[in-house]
């Protein structure tokens, strides 16, 4: 159960989650901060709601928007290529 | 290679009225049909790793199928990271699976977390140091 997957972009399982609240006691940014979880590849659009779960069972802090785990925009992940003008069909 | 295949579906039609197209993945060669997209294609073909994370080389497959979660990303037509499952496959696409990348680094852990690790670290250092 505990290397169950949370974060699948950066790897990042239940067990590293739990593991690095405990070592550090940190708030639920920090905790994303250190493991990466919801940072990878997919902007955090696909565990997001895994993520918020977990880190608030791990350090008791309420999931919101004050001091965000948050979803930036774009919409989906944009290469530098694309925003540059680059056409991309 | 068609029983990975629904052969005949009451929505899509025959499997026989399709017309067969020839892509390269890793540079094998193999037969999809028209319309199929890239993950679809190489499904049929009985190929569910589609890439390996990049760092750890853990396998990768298809996982929402919908665009969303971009663990289908894929090399294509030279073109990296793009999504396999979105992708409509043409005549002679050349598909790459993802490649584990080279970590130059080391490790996190062996890194100092702070400016006293670091000095603790590199007492003996003097590089750098103009008292030296």
């Amino acid at each position: 159960m505990d290397h169950t997957i949370i974060c699948r972009c950066e790897e990042v399982t239940l067990e590293d989650i739990n593991n690095t609240a405990e070592k550090y006691g940190c708030s639920a940014r920090e905790l994303k901060l250190r493991t990466r979880a919801g940072m990878g590849y997919c902007g955090g659009r696909t565990c997001r709601p895994a993520v918020d779960a977990v880190v608030q069972e791990a350090t008791g802090e309420e999931p919101g928007n004050n001091l965000p785990l948050k979803v930036q925009p774009p919409v989906r992940p944009t290469s530098l290529a694309t925003l540059g003008g680059q056409h991309q069909s | 290679m068609n029983q990975n295949r629904i052969i005949d579906h009451p929505v899509l039609g025959h499997l026989e009225n399709k017309t067969p197209v020839t892509f390269t993945f890793d540079g094998k060669t193999y037969e999809g049909y028209e319309g199929d997209t890239v993950a679809s294609a190489l499904l049929a073909n009985g190929i569910r790793q589609l890439r390996v994370h990049e760092e750890s080389g853990s396998t990768r497959g298809i996982y929402c199928n919908i665009g969303h979660c971009f663990e289908c990303r894929m090399t294509i037509d030279q073109t990296p990271g793009v999504r396999a499952c979105l992708t409509e496959l043409t005549p002679e696409m050349v598909v790459e699976s993802g490649k584990v990348q080279p970590t130059p680094f080391s490790q996190p852990e062996d890194m100092p977390q702070t400016y006293a690790d670091f000095t603790e670290k590199h007492t003996d250092n003097k590089e750098g140091d103009p008292n030296a």
